[in-house]
């Protein structure tokens, strides 16, 4: 039950980057920009995730899951600062 | 700390909602507050992996709503889309 969450998580993060990349592609909306940057984020924490505790238990990947998480949100609110008023 | 971030993207969300009155925008806000929850959650939950499911599931829940509010725009048709980024165009 666990690995098929964690496995949905990355699936499910990894769609939404990819989805809100092609609505970048099509309208070039800064908003989009950052927040398909942000889920690309999130899919490799995801990713991350799934190969801890799932592919290789024994490394502790915590220090990079927590990177990447805090990287990827860092980024869509520097964006959303950034492009806002 | 990045609990705090998922905060402040899902406070931005629901500002742009309230301008815009966007769907797109409520999905994203409380999609961003869920992730918030999600990281307050398994905090607390750490030493309890019985429990940590249920924070993932928390997790996994904040992004089927991106799912849902991408698939939610793409079936509102191109004239939703001109609404969206309004608040950020307006900055330019």
């Amino acid at each position: 039950m666990a690995e098929a969450v964690f496995v949905l998580c990355a699936v499910t993060s990894l769609a939404c980057a990819v989805l809100l990349l092609r609505g970048y592609a099509r309208n070039r909306v800064p908003l989009l920009l950052w927040s398909s940057l942000c889920f690309v984020g999130l899919a490799v924490n995801n990713l991350l995730l799934v190969v801890d505790l799932i592919i290789i238990p024994g490394r502790d990947l915590l220090v990079l899951r927590n990177l990447s998480g805090l990287l990827s949100l860092a980024l869509l609110v520097f964006g959303l600062v950034w492009d806002s008023e | 700390m990045t609990s705090a971030l998922c905060c402040v993207a899902g406070l931005f969300f629901l500002r742009f909602w309230r301008k815009t009155r966007d769907r797109f925008f409520a999905f994203f806000a409380t999609s961003f507050l869920l992730m918030a929850l999600h990281r307050m959650v398994s905090l607390y939950l750490r030493d309890d992996n019985e429990h940590l499911i249920t924070a993932y599931i928390i997790r996994l829940f904040s992004f089927v709503l991106i799912l849902v509010a991408i698939a939610d725009k793409n079936r509102g048709g191109p004239r939703k889309k001109e609404a969206a980024p309004r608040g950020m165009d307006s900055a330019r």
